[in-house]
């Protein structure tokens, strides 16, 4: 599940922290609300939720960077870039490529029906 | 086996120093990531998943000497994305050949015959070709018709001008033994130097029995591929490693031993798992929870990781550890026996 397009509403059940977590792991551009209400577009590649200051670090649409933003001044952060990972798992892979194996293996099997009708067949 | 003795001098110095000196953690290989871009898209690599402006940039050589040296591991890999996309990775190598790091470029070797008038063959430089298996199989785990043959060119041009060339092979779930050592015997007639295995790195949340089959999948798969190897099958690196993945010897996993450098600064804690970022390799060592990784941890994202980048370290570590080990790796080196 990709969390493309999620615009966390931070609160009771959701806290700041967590939703820095979750954009820390996207592999995509988030929207960065600061707490002032403006907003900058960039890749959240770190965050320190233990420091003395809790920060995330990003840089920018255009690449520019690091910057270092404390979680004190982040309203909220809005996942709106292309995830570029969705799909893209190991686990995906292993699955796509037992997909396509096995639609293989039925077509070859589809083929040799012609020539050799078995009881297999329903 | 085939690291040259130089080589073999100078770990083995440097490790011996490193337990004179009373050092814990200590690195062995530098993961040197210049770019994350890459000119292809195997599946399962989650290397290259990044935004435009990501994937655009490049570590300056000024930075990545400044890891290499600060780290002062003797070993520097570089890894990628695909290194030789870098638009001054001859400059990059040739500083870390000055410092007399022992190089690997890792490489697809798609570009390697244009781009190898970039660099002066040495000792201390080695391209690591990723070569997955076989014709059918390799270009089937890099998703790309033809990327085999390109690499046997890009292999056999810079073996003639006189390069150092080695392999490094990633084992999934179903490769097949037999397969892979016909592999071996033709990378061997290749020419190449030697051979680097590891198997591939898959986190699941899958239960602990599942685990426990994949690692004894992977323990079946090297016994049966390296049982009865064949005398001129030559590995570019540590037997007693070789000899972990075929489950005869149990060893935890050393995270710190290959640190990775990347354009975020020092990847916590390891080369596959990515949880943060230090800004200097000191940083790096005095401030990740090392305690929350490795098999006793029971962290489920380490508990079915065998990779080369975790344990490798921990067998050369190992070989310096007691006479019996170190015993036991000359004379595997000597026989070519695992």
């Amino acid at each position: 599940m990709s969390l493309e397009g999620w615009v966390p509403e931070i609160g009771e059940f959701l806290t700041l922290a967590e939703v820095v977590d979750f954009a820390f792991d996207y592999r995509g551009n988030t929207t960065i609300v600061r707490a002032d209400g403006t907003e900058v577009v960039g890749y959240i590649f770190n965050r320190d939720s233990a420091a003395a200051d809790p920060f995330v670090q990003y840089f920018d649409e255009a690449g520019e960077g690091p910057f270092t933003l404390p979680y004190r001044d982040i309203a909220t952060i809005k996942f709106t870039g292309k995830d570029t990972a969705a799909g893209n798992s190991w686990k995906a892979w292993i699955e796509r490529r037992e997909r396509e194996k096995a639609k293989a293996a039925g077509a070859a099997v589809a083929g040799g029906d012609d020539a050799d009708p078995g009881p297999h067949r329903g | 086996m085939s690291v040259p003795l130089s080589q073999m001098i100078t770990v083995a110095s440097y490790v011996i120093k490193q337990k004179l000196a009373g050092r814990k953690r200590y690195p062995l290989v530098l993961m040197l990531e210049p770019l994350f871009r890459c000119n292809l898209a195997c599946a399962g690599c989650g290397k290259i998943q990044y935004p435009a402006q990501i994937l655009r940039k490049h570590m300056t050589v000024e930075a990545g000497v400044a890891a290499a040296v600060e780290c002062g591991a003797p070993i520097v890999s570089i890894p990628g994305g695909e290194p030789l996309m870098h638009p001054e990775i001859g400059r990059l190598v040739a500083e870390l050949v000055k410092l007399r790091k022992y190089v690997y470029l890792c490489t697809n070797a798609i570009l390697l015959a244009e781009k190898l008038p970039l660099f002066t063959p040495s000792k201390y430089l080695t391209f690591s070709v990723h070569m997955d298996g076989l014709r059918e199989d390799h270009d089937e785990a890099v998703c790309r018709d033809g990327v085999y043959d390109q690499a046997i060119a890009g292999i056999r041009a810079a073996l003639g001008r006189g390069f150092r060339v080695t392999t490094n092979t990633t084992l999934f779930d179903g490769a097949s033994p037999l397969r892979m050592r016909q592999f071996f015997d033709e990378m061997m007639d290749l020419g190449v130097e030697g051979m680097m295995l590891s198997p591939g790195y898959s986190y699941s949340k899958a239960p602990d029995q599942e685990h426990f089959l994949r690692r004894a999948r992977t323990h079946q798969l090297f016994t049966d591929m390296l049982s009865n190897a064949k005398r001129r099958w030559r590995f570019n690196q540590s037997p007693l490693f070789l000899r972990f993945l075929m489950g005869k010897h149990d060893y935890e996993c050393t995270p710190w031993g290959n640190p990775t450098y990347n354009v975020f600064g020092w990847q916590r804690p390891c080369y596959l798992l990515q949880e943060g970022y230090a800004r200097t390799f000191r940083e790096l060592i005095e401030t990740t929870a090392w305690e929350r990784y490795g098999r006793k941890s029971g962290n489920e994202k380490c508990r079915d990781c065998m990779v080369h980048c975790g344990y490798e370290a921990t067998a050369v570590d190992h070989t310096f550890g007691s006479l019996r080990a170190f015993g036991e790796t000359v004379g595997l080196t000597l026989t070519g026996k695992l």
